[in-house]
């Protein structure tokens, strides 16, 4: 049984300080990855560049107007995508406008440097959180196991109040199970690799891995989806500690510790 | 719906503050030295192992981009362009034992080594081409660098708007790389004057402001600080990485 109100040490110094970490970090990488996307703002399904093969673009046809045009079908943009702010108080041919880029003006040399930077930050974190976490076991608890997947469905009705009661589970449902095992095993590394995989030396050292991504467009187009994964997940994240006690959670998350609530597990 | 669209402007707000103070740090000289420090990292770990990926001749790219700075201006290339480059030589001096100034005729009578690779610009685009050219190595192994020589350097006859001379370095691992061709040819004609002509280095193995264009005079130096910025290339003076492998 749930002791309601009982406060329990859920979160340790690591985790707590390679989530902050993590999340300064991917906040530069995102806005500084948006900056470098700029500099040519298309995405191609293929190795070298191929207008024929473009999935993505960002476009001014004409000065005052921005277009984006997602396979093969044109939206107008203006404003957001396309024809945006500079940065320097006026509207110009930019992709993602300067409220979304780190620095706000356009500058290649300086994206790159802090992407570059935070991308060592956040597989560090990544990186020490997960051996950290294996060292002590404390990740096992986040990991998703074959026993766990037949409660996700009944989990995910739950959730859609089409069900009254959640399945039986530990500290963390199997919906946050799977969402925290893709995430820490799965994205992050694929996001890493392909990050990689863009590298002309690291494809010279060892490009089977540019290979696997179809190349080194290929791994540039993947590079953003999974950037968009990872941001669909930090929003879904970010709404459901909004609406989930926020106020208990972010102490857990500062502080490690967190009140229990009748609709927790059993905190086995 | 107004909690949603809460949480929407938030995020929104999150990300415009993050730009914000970014773009304010970006400007602050200190911090910006703490993000060169990755430069180091990324030089140690990725470095120059392998080599580049080689294509089939099916893979060229029907449209190689055109990049970086204008064909060069200048009376010194009208009047090589002029005699077909018959009177172009390709200085090689600095810290060498034997310098020497390269005619167009004697770099084609040397071994040529022939690639089909891929150019990765720092923008974002790729383009593939066939590449024909002397080994840099080959060159280097008749001028014999001497002791101390780490770095060479290349001077191109090319300059933007500015009058500021287009330079790039690479140090002794990088330039003796199998793979870096002073290129002759591309897709089996003569290099054109808007790609380079006669000739331009190729490196495969890095970004593409490394392969300096228009090259007119190769520099062996034990250290490229006190050369134009000091960052060793035209876009490092202006704030790329002088490890172009990432």
């Amino acid at each position: 049984m749930t002791e309601e109100g009982k406060a329990v040490y859920r979160h340790s110094l690591v985790t707590r300080i390679t989530h902050w970490l993590f999340f300064i970090a991917f906040m530069a990488l995102v806005s500084s990855g948006l900056q470098v996307f700029n500099a040519a703002p298309y995405l191609d399904a293929a190795d070298k560049s191929n207008p024929a093969r473009r999935v993505l673009s960002f476009d001014s046809p004409q000065d005052g107007i921005g277009t984006t045009t997602i396979f093969g079908h044109t939206l107008k943009t203006t404003g957001l995508f396309g024809w945006t702010a500079d940065g320097m108080g006026a509207q110009a041919a930019r992709a993602f406008p300067s409220w979304l880029t780190i620095p706000a003006y356009q500058s290649l040399a300086d994206g790159r440097r802090w992407h570059f930077f935070f991308a060592w930050i956040m597989a560090g974190c990544g990186f020490f959180y997960i051996v950290s976490g294996l060292a002590r076991r404390n990740l096992s608890e986040l990991i998703l196991r074959p026993r766990d997947i037949p409660k996700i469905v009944p989990m995910q009705l739950y959730y859609l109040r089409l069900r009254k009661e959640p399945p039986e589970h530990g500290t963390y449902n199997p919906l946050q199970k799977l969402a925290y095992t893709l995430v820490i095993f799965v994205f992050a590394p694929l996001l890493v690799l392909s990050g990689l995989a863009l590298s002309p030396g690291f494809d010279a050292w060892l490009h089977p891995i540019t290979s696997v991504f179809g190349g080194r467009q290929y791994a540039r187009l993947w590079h953003f989806v999974l950037m968009i994964a990872l941001l669909g997940f930090f929003v879904t994240h970010v709404i459901l500690v909004a609406t989930q006690g926020v106020f208990n959670q972010m102490r857990s998350m500062i502080t490690g510790w967190y009140r229990l609530r009748s609709s927790d597990g059993t905190g086995v | 719906m107004k909690r949603q669209l809460f949480i929407a402007t938030s995020l929104s707000a999150a990300l415009a503050g993050c730009s914000a103070i970014g773009t304010k740090l970006n400007d602050n000289a200190r911090f910006h030295s703490v993000l060169d420090s990755a430069e180091a990292l990324d030089q140690s770990i990725i470095g120059t192992h392998g080599l580049a990926k080689e294509y089939r001749a099916q893979d060229i790219s029907t449209n190689f981009p055109l990049d970086s700075l204008p064909t060069p201006m200048n009376s010194y290339y009208n009047a090589i362009v002029r005699d077909q480059f018959r009177s172009y030589k390709l200085v090689v001096d600095g810290a060498v034992e034997r310098p020497h100034a390269f005619t167009l005729a004697q770099l084609e009578k040397m071994p040529q080594k022939r690639d089909i690779t891929r150019h990765d610009c720092v923008e974002g685009w790729s383009a593939i081409a066939q590449w024909d050219g002397v080994p840099l190595a080959d060159v280097l192994a008749l001028v014999r660098p001497r002791a101390g020589a780490k770095f060479v350097v290349f001077h191109s006859m090319d300059s933007d708007q500015q009058g500021t001379a287009y330079y790039e370095s690479l140090n002794l691992h990088q330039a003796t790389h199998p793979q870096t061709l002073l290129a002759l040819r591309q897709n089996g004609k003569p290099i054109t004057a808007d790609r380079g002509a006669p000739v331009r280095l190729r490196v495969p193995t890095q970004l593409g402001y490394k392969s300096a264009k228009w090259v007119r005079r190769i520099e062996i130096v034990g250290s490229y600080g006190s050369l134009f910025g000091g960052k060793g290339g035209y876009w490092e003076d202006q704030g790329y990485e002088w490890y172009a492998g990432i």
